[in-house]
């Protein structure tokens, strides 16, 4: 049943990978990410001078020895973390063919996540968002937990308008703990409503991981003669003599993606451009750690 | 030359340019569909690229219509035709009378009136005879022959020059037709090369026998500008040159630039010449720039057009406007009003203010003492001392041309004028005799009816007698038969004597109005044989103004040819170019006179009745002559065919 969404050769060949934050997370769990908490872990951090209240049995004797004062060890506390994975469904993301398309693509990629992530011990939520609404799983951790995951994947229909804002709020309220939010789109929208949305969510204090898939057709324009072009979220319709169009088309393409990365830059976030016609391996590894 | 096609049925394919255009809008309504979720970005490049576009595609459809318009063309084999006689296997003989008269000067008329002929030569059977000819014939033109050589008919026509006249062509119609009467074929054939243009063809009957017409005129009404006249005389202290500018077409010239010159000094004006009207421009010269040589010429010139031969017209300005007048006073007072000149002087000082002439009044005695020559008419009032000399000197005045008037008085010794101006005087003076006789007319119309209408009038109490001389004429007598005025020419001059006074002593005559019309007369006639011509139209004959004892005269035309001129009869007859002509008397250059073109000519109106007579071919039985022009055509598609290849590979 799952076997078209979850893509298991790139998870077989990724689960020697981690995923983790690019910030220290509050987590309920121990696990591989760095805790906001100083606890018990193999890690020491740093020394610091003994005060009234720190236990004994974390003062380090042998720099007492030698300095002739108290200082205590300090641990990083590693724990688990909750991810919350954000994924277009509107109809624009309904583009390409068997093979190509970008929300079989994106599927895929969400539900490989999704694997690797629970198999790391990690929570993880998913959110199907579009204009017209937003399907939610709450996060959990545990590796059934990808059923559901997965269910819900193959089961979802392309609707709607993309939107950012609204499924966002409705993300947010669900995933208060959630400390790194996946988006998982085509991002046709505008860069305002993309600006907005990621200041909310660092607002939130939350590490933002995008995934910008964009079809081959969409990156390359590789279109011949004169044709006629109709809107997938809209009436809009335009008709193009290709050709003239490519050159300026690319250009404004370029322009987009240079604004989004530039952006995320902006507001430190993890940005991972693909095409809808690669291996899920590719954007994946990229966010990925040994 | 006319344009046709030999196999039009082709050009239906032009109807496949819409074909292009067609698919031009077709792809700009509906192209392919298709579903795309990028849109936004389409339509931002929209407007960047929508112009470079459609110029594109314009270029294209351009092209490619242009292709299929070509190709269409290329089948329906395009050709220029001209008319020739319908060939036949029978030689004939042609007379090829080619339009030379100025009009033809237009464009490019003249040139493929030549060309026209050289291609009848080309295309007429072995065995034909030809003559070419100009329709203005050349002076001293010998009789007109046919001959086989094509190569020298070919020749003769190459030197038939512009002619800057026209003649009458029906005449030269009929000279044509009766040589070629002579002409040894049987098939004759007389083709009149032309512009149709009107003036020369005065009758229109004229014989249409052999008669083929052929237009080589550009246009139907082809416009032109012409400075049409031009007057040039002397004011009080400056020269008037009026210049008539003329506009022969349907538009109207404005900002013309008028440019009129003389002695070498110009002055330019701008006019505006409505349609088919004129223009009359004055322009004012200082005298005092011209007074150096003996006479004064210039041009008038407007901006050249098609016809450049008329837009320029020289003149001559002429010196003897005004007349030199004297008047002896034989009996002069302190009182001018009791002068015995006194009323002369009056009426002939009225009239000089007309006729601008210079009077001057002389006692007797400083009459002795000057120069006759330097006057055109004299006065002799009541002189009563004449010496031999003067007498002498008075008859060589006449006998080149001068003019004197004659009033006797109670100083005049009868016996004294017959002795010393016997020879001249028109009759022999007689003894003074008291009279109470009117004025009736005399024997000859010299004057006016109307002065003749007052002079009962006049009443004459003494007079002197007079036996008429032989040849003389009684011009005035009194009611008593005998004489009052006689008139005699001696030389080139002549002689009027009175026989009473010209106060009021012997006659009213004086203050009668018949007196003062009398002396206008006098230097009216004076004025008239004294009026130097200057300004010809071409085709005139000049009658060459010199002494009687010239013994060489040359005329030296524009082009610098040199005429030579019998003294006996002087008359130039060869005004056949226009511009300025110089008279050379005695090898020394005398003066000038201008020769232009007859303003009618400059009117390039053509005639309805030879243009009717060229329209029916059939009648004239005349074939096209055709020239394919396929290759042009074929040039032409292959270089859009590479135009297009070349402009999908720039746009692309």
């Amino acid at each position: 049943m799952s076997n078209g969404i979850l893509d298991i050769d790139t998870a077989s060949r990724l689960k020697r990978f981690y995923f983790r934050t690019r910030s220290s997370v509050r987590g309920q769990k121990s696990g591989i990410h760095k805790s906001l908490y100083r606890g018990i872990s193999p890690d020491f951090m740093e020394y610091k001078e003994y005060n009234r209240g720190d236990e004994l049995k974390q003062v380090d004797w042998r720099l007492y020895g030698r300095h002739d004062r108290l200082y205590v060890k300090k641990y990083e506390d590693e724990v688990n973390l909750s991810w919350c994975i954000l994924l277009d469904k509107s109809t624009s993301m309904d583009y390409g063919d068997e093979g190509s398309n970008k929300l079989a693509f994106s599927k895929k990629l969400s539900a490989t996540l999704a694997y690797l992530l629970l198999k790391q011990g990690d929570s993880v939520g998913l959110s199907c968002y579009s204009e017209l609404g937003t399907e939610i799983i709450p996060p959990r951790s545990g590796n059934p937990c990808i059923i559901p995951i997965l269910e819900k994947l193959e089961n979802l229909v392309p609707e709607g308008k993309t939107a950012l804002s609204k499924p966002l709020l409705d993300a947010l309220e669900v995933y208060k703990s959630s400390a790194t939010f996946v988006l998982v789109s085509d991002f046709l929208m505008e860069l305002r409503e993309i600006r907005e949305s990621l200041q909310l969510l660092r607002a939130s204090k939350k590490d933002i991981t995008l995934f910008h898939v964009l079809h081959p057709d969409e990156t390359d324009f590789g279109f011949e003669g004169s044709v006629e072009f109709l809107d997938m979220e809209s009436d809009a319709k335009v008709i193009v003599d290709t050709q003239s169009m490519r050159h300026t088309y690319m250009k404004r393409v370029r322009e987009f993606v240079d604004e989004l990365k530039g952006m995320c830059h902006e507001f430190e976030c993890r940005y991972v451009f693909s095409r809808s016609d690669v291996s899920v391996e590719e954007p994946l590894i990229e966010i990925a750690d040994k | 030359m006319n344009f046709s096609f030999l196999s039009p049925i082709f050009l239906i394919g032009i109807a496949a340019v819409s074909l292009p255009i067609i698919a031009h809008l077709i792809s700009r309504k509906s192209g392919f569909r298709k579903r795309f979720p990028a849109i936004r970005f389409l339509l931002a490049s929209q407007g960047e690229t929508a112009t470079r576009s459609r110029l594109k595609d314009l270029i294209l459809l351009l092209l490619r219509a242009l292709i299929i318009v070509l190709v269409a063309l290329l089948f329906a084999k395009p050709a220029i035709f001209s008319f020739s006689r319908a060939e036949s296997s029978e030689p004939r003989s042609i007379a090829l009378i080619i339009d030379n008269s100025f009009s033809m000067g237009f464009g490019q008329n003249f040139k493929k009136a030549k060309k026209e002929a050289e291609h009848i030569i080309d295309s007429t059977p072995d065995g034909s005879f030809f003559t070419a000819l100009p329709l203005v014939p050349r002076r001293g033109e010998g009789a007109i022959s046919v001959i086989q050589d094509r190569d020298r008919v070919k020749k003769s026509l190459k030197k038939i020059p512009l002619s800057e006249t026209y003649t009458d062509n029906e005449r030269r119609l009929e000279q044509v037709y009766s040589a070629l009467e002579k002409a040894p074929n049987q098939e004759k054939q007389v083709v009149l090369i032309t512009d149709f243009q009107k003036n020369g063809w005065k009758r229109g009957n004229f014989t249409r026998k052999w008669l083929t017409l052929i237009d080589v005129s550009e246009t139907q009404a082809p416009g032109n500008r012409a400075v049409t006249d031009v007057d040039s005389r002397y004011a009080k202290e400056s020269i008037k040159v009026k210049v008539r500018a003329s506009n022969f077409s349907d538009t109207e010239s404005t900002g013309l630039l008028m440019n009129t010159e003389l002695s070498g000094e110009e002055i330019k004006a701008y006019i505006d010449i409505a349609p088919g009207d004129f223009t009359t421009e004055e322009f004012i010269f200082p005298s005092t720039r011209t007074n150096e040589g003996p006479e004064a010429s210039g041009s008038a010139t407007i901006p050249e057009d098609e016809l450049k031969i008329d837009d320029t017209r020289h003149f001559v300005l002429s010196r003897s406007g005004g007349l030199n007048v004297l008047i002896v006073d034989g009996d002069p007072r302190e009182d001018s009003r009791l002068s015995e000149s006194y009323y002369l002087a009056s009426a002939a000082e009225t009239a000089s203010e007309l006729l601008r002439s210079r009077i001057r009044i002389k006692d007797n005695k400083s009459f002795l003492d000057e120069e006759l020559s330097a006057y055109d008419l004299i006065f002799l009032t009541n002189v009563g001392d004449i010496t031999p000399g003067k007498a002498a000197e008075l008859q060589e005045y006449l006998e080149r041309g001068g003019t004197a008037v004659i009033f006797p008085g109670d100083r005049v010794r009868a016996g004294n004028y017959n002795a010393l101006l016997g020879n001249i005087l028109p009759g022999e003076l007689g003894a003074q005799a008291q009279a109470d006789s009117t004025l009736v007319s005399g024997e000859t119309g010299m004057f006016s009816e109307e002065l003749f209408q007052k002079i009962g009038q006049v009443r004459v109490n003494r007079s002197f007698t007079l036996i008429p001389a032989e040849g003389a004429v009684t011009v005035l007598k009194l009611s008593d038969e005998t004489p009052f005025l006689a008139y005699r020419s001696h030389g080139e001059g002549n002689v009027f004597l009175f026989t009473s006074t010209a106060d009021t002593s012997w006659s009213n005559f004086a203050i009668t109005p018949v007196f003062a019309p009398l002396i206008k007369e006098f230097l009216d006639f004076e004025s008239l044989s004294n009026t130097k011509c200057r300004n010809y139209i071409v085709g005139d004959s000049v009658t060459i103004d010199r002494s009687s004892g010239a013994s060489s005269i040359e005329v030296e035309d524009p082009s610098g040819e040199i005429v030579k001129i019998d003294p006996k009869e002087p008359v130039f007859p060869n005004t056949g170019r226009i511009g300025l002509y110089k008279v050379l008397i005695d090898g020394e250059e005398t003066y000038e006179f201008s020769v232009n073109l007859d303003p009618l000519e400059s009117n390039l109106e053509k005639s309805s009745a030879l243009q009717a007579e060229s329209l029916p071919e059939s009648k004239l039985g005349l074939v096209k002559i055709f020239k394919e022009l396929w290759r042009y055509f074929l040039w032409g598609v292959a270089a859009l065919f590479i135009s297009e290849s070349v402009a999908r590979a720039l746009f692309s």
